[in-house]
């Protein structure tokens, strides 16, 4: 893993291919479309899959603050959804949130 | 627990959701895509034509598009409702017969899949329109569902709706 980068380093460190954004791009418009058909559980599901889709592009140039974010989120399994256990898994985003703060707060 | 084949391959069956790099033989998915034309149709009338995609740039950009496709399949085959010969018969576009002969086509491919060794994954989770244009289906053919084929890695993520603690080592 990189050492830590400031946050005009950060800012400065281009992170993602064009294809790499289109895949985003490809996964967002698709899903705003499906949910539409799909049960409600799965809207979350598909925001996180599109985020770790993201993280998967960005963690192989990114700075150590974005790294840890990238590896928080890759601790929820990619078929996780709140309707089993709704306070685990709310619980489990709060922590990715928290994550994300650190992130923010470490790269700003 | 039975000694019947067939009532064991039905118990056996799973949804794989990660699948490895191994390509898929020609000659087992000719054998899956065969026995579609054995699944159940109402009055025999056949209206669910299917698509096999093997070529891999296909199969990214369907992939692209399909939000529920959890694996990379190294084969897919897309289950299609023909609206023009619904038509014909007096079927209305919402009639709940041809998404059931779907799923009936569905079932059957998944389970010649575990007959023949590979894993499978049905997606319903794709935009129609986009996934008709990447494949270059006519207006009255409009995919409906999406068999994923290849082979399963070891390593599988939970079941959806199994998930309950979050924890991976739990």
């Amino acid at each position: 893993m990189r050492g830590w980068m400031s946050g005009r380093e950060a800012e400065d460190n281009p992170v993602l291919t064009e294809a790499a954004a289109l895949d985003v791009l490809a996964y967002l418009i698709s899903a705003a479309r499906t949910q539409l058909d799909e049960a409600a559980e799965y809207a979350p599901l598909r925001l996180i899959t599109a985020a770790r889709k993201l993280a998967d592009h960005l963690a192989p140039r990114a700075t150590a603050p974005v790294q840890a974010l990238v590896s928080a989120l890759d601790a929820l399994p990619p078929t996780a959804t709140p309707t089993a256990d709704r306070a685990a898994y709310i619980a489990r985003l709060d922590e990715i949130c928290v994550a994300l703060a650190e992130c923010l707060l470490a790269t700003r | 627990m039975t000694e019947n084949a067939v009532y064991d391959a039905i118990r056996t069956r799973r949804v794989t959701r990660r699948m490895t790099t191994r390509p898929v033989d020609a000659k087992d998915l000719d054998l899956v895509v065969r026995a579609a034309r054995y699944a159940p149709s109402a009055g025999n009338r056949r209206l669910q034509p299917v698509r096999v995609v093997t070529d891999a740039r296909q199969l990214r950009r369907l992939r692209m598009v399909s939000p529920g496709m959890l694996p990379v399949p190294q084969a897919a085959i897309v289950v299609c409702i023909d609206r023009q010969r619904a038509a014909g018969y007096g079927f209305r576009p919402d009639a709940p017969g041809l998404y059931i002969d779907v799923g009936t086509a569905a079932a059957t491919l998944l389970l010649a899949a575990h007959a023949v060794g590979l894993a499978a994954c049905p997606v319903t989770s794709f935009s129609r329109t986009a996934a008709a244009r990447l494949l270059g289906l006519d207006a009255p053919i409009v995919p409906q569902l999406i068999v994923c084929l290849g082979h399963a890695d070891q390593d599988q993520p939970p079941a959806i709706g199994k998930w309950t603690s979050g924890r991976p080592d739990a």
